[in-house]
Parts: structure tokens; sequence; C-alpha cells
């Protein structure tokens, strides 16, 4: 198993491997007797494994063990305070698994008892409510795929290519099916009064995080959640209770969630305006920005996935998401932008969720520049990062959704680059 | 059913339990009722004064007292079948406007239950028309849960249970009458969020010279000694009219449209591993010093309070616009993307990750990279 814990060493790693079976591919059919995976007794194949028992909850192979979240230690102060992110090129299909999705803390993970949380409505309401876990159990509930981003995702790269890895330039997405009650619910059972315009959820944690969000949105699509992916929350997912806001900000989607205020104007908290703010160069910010822009992303070929097969036959994959609604196209190229091609998109396509493309090529070894462009249902395209620069300058940092490029080198390696 | 009824209905078996389990005192309530008396009048011979007179108050229709010019919206209460009895009266004195959005009385609410049961005991004593039927049922509530309450839970009584309403109680607020009506005290402890027009900001006081020294034991290890901040923990002052350059400096100071939000940030995250530890004078004082810090207030003996707090400006308060994302040309156009031959010539290379190599495992420990927010 791979147990390297740097990406360069895991780098280094994948191209020995891919390089060993490369070699493999083209040297087995001359050896004697044939491929040793075939022609020996593999152990597994000998020996009983371990019981039903040995891992009752169950974790992936040990040989996936590089699949993880990776965080850049020096981002921030304290990783109590701090964000890492998922590993988009080990993944496939539009559902990350729990334990991948990455995470993001103003105070650590809580870990809350679910007996002691208690879900309050107050503010302008006909009667000010407290739920318990038990009581937002009864409500009748409702599946839904979405993904959620957070606004400074790319956000190091406004200046130009900085970290090389989707995993690093991309991985603050994540997209899980969430079980939970529909907000409208959770207030309608305490009576919005006319006055109510704003919804302001607050978290549970050190951080007692809050957002204001405007009422429509709240009576729209946004879920109160404890389920992920059918099980329950992961603790840095909010556990027990978490706000889901659909194709908005990941900031807004308030974890270990226990209050919600209605108020007739916004509380410009502290997350809403020294944060998630988007300065332009004039000096003047936008606020309240809260839509993710149409995005895509190349997951692989990337910097951590590079090709090691050789020429021939290559599988390009990546993400592509909305907060307008759902992908109708996605276009790649591998020449930067000059001509494109529309990928494949495979998988369930549903609104504000990943959406999964391929497109399948023969490489014939030259070096390539990979680009992805992603178009809504709602006919926005995904601008490139000069078109972003060109209006709003390079300290915006969130809603970054710039046209990422890859350049894939004669012997596979790929790098991350801004081209002319 | 109108929303008040509604919202009664609901409150009615809560506050049975509570006062069956708390001795309603009406000597108590007497005090409690001087912080009506500025507005109000009991008693023989009560007039109306700024607030109509509150004598047989039980059983009164809202807004119907004799000669009293009431707000519309307590008329129309009124006309919408709210009567005072025990549940309305605690529901309105908790949060009046919110209650009878758009009553005229000027009066924040009263936060302890203790208080609000004492108090109505009090007026009940001027009314002939005093809810009795509420405390017969009371009696049969207390009995039930007398054998499960034991004597060590006696401070608790007041604490309505974890659990949703009593399980012998209906519950008829909204749709699926889930969850239980929340209490004044739960309010209180929870809904600490300050707004740019100070709705929410409690009462208080400090100072900068007070604010310096809680500053300079709690918070300059992290923020520095001037708010300039130690490493990469953040700024908190400075970086006036940086908002253009090339590597703006957004700090309270610079960037902060609002003080509330200093206010609201610091009382429910700061100081960071350690929060709500810090008293409401100690945050007004913090407050001041943070101003101070940044140069928009200059006397040391400058006290912060509820009263000038929405008079203080901050210098970037115009700063911030909505969001107009969707005039931007690449937005607006929504055209048909080009397939062939977009841009000239071939792709060159123009900046590598690995020139900045900033790359996680890279040995460049990030030092002047942008930091992630
Ligand atoms: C600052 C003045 C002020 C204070 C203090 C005040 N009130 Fe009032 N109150 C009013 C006014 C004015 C009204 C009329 C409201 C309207 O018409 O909307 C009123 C209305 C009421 C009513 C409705 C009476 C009716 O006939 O419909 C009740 C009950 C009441 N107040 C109780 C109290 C109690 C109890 C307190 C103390 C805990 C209190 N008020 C404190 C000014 C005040
Ligand atoms: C142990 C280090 C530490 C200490 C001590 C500390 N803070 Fe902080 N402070 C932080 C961190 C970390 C953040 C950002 C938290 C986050 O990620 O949301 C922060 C954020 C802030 C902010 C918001 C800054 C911005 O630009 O958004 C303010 C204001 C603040 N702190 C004030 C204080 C005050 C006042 C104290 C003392 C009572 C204090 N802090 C003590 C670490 C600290």
């Amino acid at each position: 198993m791979t147990k390297t814990s740097t990406r360069r060493g895991f780098m280094k790693g994948g191209l020995t491997a891919g390089a060993a079976l490369a070699t493999a591919g083209l040297v087995a059919p001359a050896r004697a007797g044939g491929d040793p995976a075939i022609t020996e007794i593999q152990d597994w194949n000998r020996y009983s494994g371990a019981g039903v028992d040995a891992s009752p909850y169950g974790k992936p192979s040990d040989f996936e063990a590089h699949v993880m979240r990776r965080n850049v230690a020096w981002l921030t102060a304290d990783p109590v305070s701090s964000v890492n992110f998922t590993p988009l090129h080990e993944l496939d299909g539009i559902i990350t698994p729990n334990g991948l999705c990455f995470e993001r803390h103003h105070a650590g993970v809580a870990e809350v008892d679910p007996q002691q949380h208690r879900l309050m409505i107050n503010g302008l309401v006909d009667t000010p409510l407290v739920f318990t876990m038990a009581d937002l159990m009864r409500f009748p509930r409702e599946n839904h795929i979405y993904f959620l981003e957070c606004a400074a995702n790319s956000g190091m790269e406004w200046r130009g290519a900085q970290l090389n890895g989707c995993q690093y330039t991309h991985g603050m997405v994540h997209c899980v099916m969430y079980t939970g009650v529909k907000l409208k619910h959770l207030l309608a059972e305490a009576g919005v009064k006319t006055a109510g315009k704003w919804v302001m959820p607050e978290g549970a944690d050190a951080s007692a995080m809050t957002r204001s969000i405007p009422l429509e949105k709240a009576m729209e699509d946004c879920l109160v959640a404890f389920k992920m992916n059918g099980e329950a929350l992961r603790p840095e997912q909010g556990y027990p209770l978490r706000l889901v806001v659909p194709g908005w900000e990941g900031n807004m989607w308030v974890k270990w969630l226990r209050r919600l205020e209605v108020g007739d104007e916004p509380w410009h908290a502290r997350e809403e305006t020294s944060k998630y703010t988007d300065l332009l160069a004039n000096g003047k910010a936008r606020r309240f920005t809260w839509v993710m822009d149409v995005k895509s992303v190349i997951t692989s070929p990337s910097p951590q996935m590079p090709i090691t097969h050789g020429k021939g036959r290559t599988v390009l994959t990546g993400l592509a998401w909305s907060g307008a609604g759902k992908i109708s196209r996605v276009d790649v190229s591998l020449d930067g932008g000059r001509n494109w091609v529309t990928a494949r998109l495979d998988g369930p396509s549903l609104t504000k969720a990943l959406h999964r493309f391929y497109h399948e090529f023969d490489w014939d070894g030259s070096e390539l520049f990979l680009q992805s462009r992603a178009i809504d249902e709602a006919g926005f395209v995904q601008p490139t990062k000069q078109e972003l620069r060109a209006v709003r300058g390079a300290n915006s940092i969130y809603h970054n959704n710039g046209i990422q490029t890859w350049h894939v080198a004669k012997d596979g390696v790929v790098e991350n680059v801004e081209i002319s | 059913m109108s929303r008040f009824l509604k919202a009664l209905a609901v409150l009615a078996p809560f506050l049975i339990t509570a006062n069956g389990a708390t001795a309603q005192d009406a000597d108590a309530g007497a005090k409690v009722f001087n912080k009506c008396k500025a507005c109000h009048v009991v008693g023989e011979g009560a007039k109306h004064r700024v607030g109509p007179e509150l004598n047989d108050l039980f059983g009164r229709t809202a807004g119907s007292a004799e000669g009293y010019k009431y707000s519309p919206a307590m008329t129309t209460a009124g006309e919408g079948g709210l009567v005072w009895n025990d549940e309305s009266l605690h529901a309105y004195l908790v949060a009046p406007r919110s209650f009878v959005k758009g009553t005229k009385m000027a009066f924040a609410g009263l936060k302890k239950q203790e208080e609000i049961d004492n108090l109505l005991a009090f007026l009940k004593s001027y009314s002939s028309d005093a809810a009795a039927p509420q405390e017969e049922e009371a009696k049969p509530e207390e009995k039930s849960e007398a054998p499960a309450a034991a004597p060590e839970k006696k401070t608790e009584a007041e604490i309505p249970p974890p659990s949703a309403a009593p399980a012998t109680a209906v519950a008829t607020h909204g749709v699926f009458h889930l969850g239980r009506p929340a209490t004044g005290d739960e309010i209180a402890a929870w809904d600490i969020d300050v707004r740019p027009d100070g709705q929410g900001l409690p009462d208080g006081r400090g100072t900068v010279a007070q604010g310096e020294v809680l500053y300079s034991d709690q918070c300059a290890a992290c923020h520095g000694d001037f708010g300039e901040a130690i490493g990469r923990w953040p700024v908190l002052a400075g970086g006036l009219d940086t908002l253009t350059n090339d590597r703006p400096v957004k700090s309270i100071g610079s960037y902060w449209p609002y003080l509330s939000t200093v206010y609201d940030y610091i009382r429910r995250s700061m100081p960071f591993g350690d929060a709500r530890s810090l008293s409401d004078d100690d945050v007004y004082a913090l407050t001041a010093y943070v101003l101070y810090l940044n140069d928009i207030v200059t006397d040391e003996d400058f006290e912060l309070s509820r009263d000038n707090f929405t008079a203080v400006d901050m210098p970037n308060k115009d700063g911030f616009i909505d969001d107009d994302r969707l005039s931007e040309t690449h937005y607006a156009d929504k055209a048909e993307p080009c397939m062939k031959d977009c841009r000239p010539g071939t792709a060159e290379i123009t900046a590598h990750a690995a020139v900045l190599d900033v790359t996680p495992d890279g040995e460049d420990d990030g030092e002047g990279a942008p930091s992630i927010e």
C-alpha cells in the first residue's frame, strides 16, 4: 500500500507505480508463464480474511489510505479555525463520501449531545418555539442531493495559479444527499409575522455563527437536515443539525444549528461584512453575494492525477455545478481554449447538485492545456479568469468561478498554470 | 383562528405547569409593577396615563378600556379576539412589540418567568374576573408531576421539561403542533444578536481605558498590542485607505461598515477558545478600545454604552454595494460560447503554480501568500 504522506511523495509513488504498470503491460506477454498477478496464488486467494465484525462501522481499503482530506497548514493561524479540502481527484460520480467532505470550522468541531440539542425559533413569529431532535423527527422529511461550495473555493487563485492540485484549488465543495425538514414547515409552525423578511440561523458551536438569509429563500428550498448520505451528519458537518441553503455559499449552511431568528432587516453579522463580501478594484465591496456561480473543474488528469499510462486511450473527467440549477452542458478544451468539444454528462442531473462529465480521447503524447467550461440551465456560461479579473480585480477572495487550466507535459505530469 | 389565539392555545399548557410549580407572589409582583408605573396605574381611582389603567385587566378585550386612545394595532388585536388572561399577558409582556406588532407600548419586555408570574398575581388582585379555571386545571397537573419531580429537582421546577409540551397537553400552534413555546428566559439566553440600528444591545457601558486592560490580558496575544495581529491571527486595526491597494488590509477600522458587528462578534465568539466569557460591560469596553486602536475615538475616557452606540460612524460605512454580478458582461449576455478557433495562436504558459511554489508540501511556508478567510 502507498504509505507516502506528502503529495510529492505520493505523486512520485503514483508515477513510479504507473511506470511499473506500463512496463508490465508491455512486457508481460513476453514473459514466460505470464503475469504473476495471475500465475501466482495471491494471499487473499488462499487464506480466509477477517470476520464480519472486524470493522463494525466499515472503512475504505487500506490501499486507499492516501485518499483523504488535506489542509494547507500555513493558510490559517490555527487548525481550530481552518479548512481542509475534498480529494476531488480521487472521486467519481457525484456523491462525496461523508468522511471526505471538506471541513471549515471557526471554532473547531463542536461535540453536541443530541439529547441536549435544541432548535429555537424566535423573533418576528407568533409563537417562539423550541424543538428537540425528537420533535424535528416528527415533521415530514425530504431527501435532496445538493452541492455545498465555500464561497472562498478557488479564492487563492485570484492572483494567479497557486496551488498544485484540484483538491486545493477546487476542494471546498462536496455533494451529498441530505435528509431533513423543509425550513418553511418549521417557520410555519411558529408563524412568521408579516413584518418578517429575514431569517438568521445561528450555530451552537463556540463561534455561534450567524448569517442573514432572506425569507424568500428560507421558504423556497432550505432544509434543516439531520442526515447526510443516509447516516447522521458527521460532527464536522454540524451533527446533529445543520441548515441546507441549496446553491448558496457554504458559510450560510450553519452547522450545529440551534436557533432561527426572524427579523425585518438583515443583521450584518461578521460573516457578511468582514468576511464573505467581495472587494472590487475600486475599493467598494459587494455584499450579500449568495449564489454560487456556474463552475467546473477537470479532476483527472490534474496535478495529483498525472497521466501514467502513456499515449493512447485516456479518460478525462470532472465536475460541474451551478447555484442557478442544473448543468446543461460542459465543454472541454485540450488546447487552452482555442477549440472546444462538448463533454459527456453522466449520472443523475439534479438541480444544485454536482454533475459528472467525461471526455474520452486518444492522447498522442503531446503537451495539452486542459480546460472545462460549464453552462447551466439558466444560460450562464463559466467565464475565464481573465474576464473575472478584468471586472473585479484580484482582491475579491470569494466567488472565483473562472476556467481552470491544467498543463499536461509530454511525460504526463500535470501542473496548475495560467496561459495566454 | 387569529394568530393571537393560535399563539395562546399553545402557551396555555406550558404556563399551567410553570404556574403550578412556582408559587405566585402578589407582593413580589408589586415590586415588578414598578417597571410599569411610569406609564400605568392600577388600583382605586386609577386613570389612564401614558398607557391605559389596568384595573379589571383579566377578561378585558385588548384595546377596549373606555377613554383611552390605543394604537390601531392594539384595537385590531382586540377586534381579532385577543382577550387579556394569563397566557396572553405572558406572551405580551415577554415581547410586547412582537406579540402585538405595532403596539405603541414602548417597553422592552420582561425576561424572567418568575417576575411575570408574580406580576400577574399582583394584577389579578385588581381584577374581579381573574381566570380561576386555570388554577383548578393546574392541580392535577401538579399532582401527576409530583412523584416524578423528586425534591432535588426543585430548582428545575421553573425550567420547562426538555421534551416538547407536556404529554397531557395538546398544542395547537402551527400546522403539526410540534415543539413547545420558548420561555422569555430561554430567548434571552440565546438571542444576543445586535443589529446596526442598535436592536439587541444590552444595558451596560465600558471605557477605552477599561478595554485596554481587558485587551492586553485577553486579546493581545493573538491580535497584537495595537491590533496589528501576531502571525496569521486576524488584524483588528490599521489599513485605512488601503482598499484599492494591491494588498489591501481589511480591518475593523478600514473595512467594517457597522460597529454593531464588532460588539455582536466579540460577545458571541471571542476570546477565541473561551467564547461567552465576557460580561456585557467588558464587551462595551473592548469595543470602545478597538475603536481607539483604529483612531475612531481618541479619548481614553470615552465611554461606550447603549445610549451613544449608534452615534459612532465607521469609516467604511458607505463602502458596500449589493450584489450586481449579473451586470457583468460575461453573465449578462449569456451568449452561445465559441467552439472553434476561439483565441489566436497557441497557448503559452504565463504563470506556473510551481513558480510561486506555495503548494502545500513545498519547502515554502507560504509567507507572503494570500491567506484564506
Ligand atoms: C413606556 C410606557 C409603558 C410602560 C413602561 C409599560 N406600558 Fe403597558 N402600555 C403602554 C401603552 C402606551 C399602551 C397602549 C398600547 C397600544 O395602544 O398599543 C400599553 C398597553 C398595555 C396593556 C394593554 C391594555 C389594554 O387595555 O389593552 C397591558 C396589559 C400593559 N400595557 C401592561 C403593562 C405592564 C404589566 C407593564 C410593566 C411590566 C407595562 N405595561 C409597561 C405603555 C407602557
Ligand atoms: C487565541 C487567539 C485569539 C485570542 C486570544 C483572541 N482572538 Fe479574536 N480572533 C481569533 C481568531 C482565530 C479569529 C478568526 C476566527 C474565525 O475563523 O472565524 C478572531 C477574530 C476576531 C475578530 C474578527 C476579526 C475580523 O477581521 O473578522 C475580532 C473583532 C476579534 N477576534 C476580537 C477579539 C477580542 C476583543 C479578543 C479578546 C477578548 C480576542 N479577539 C481574543 C483569535 C483570537
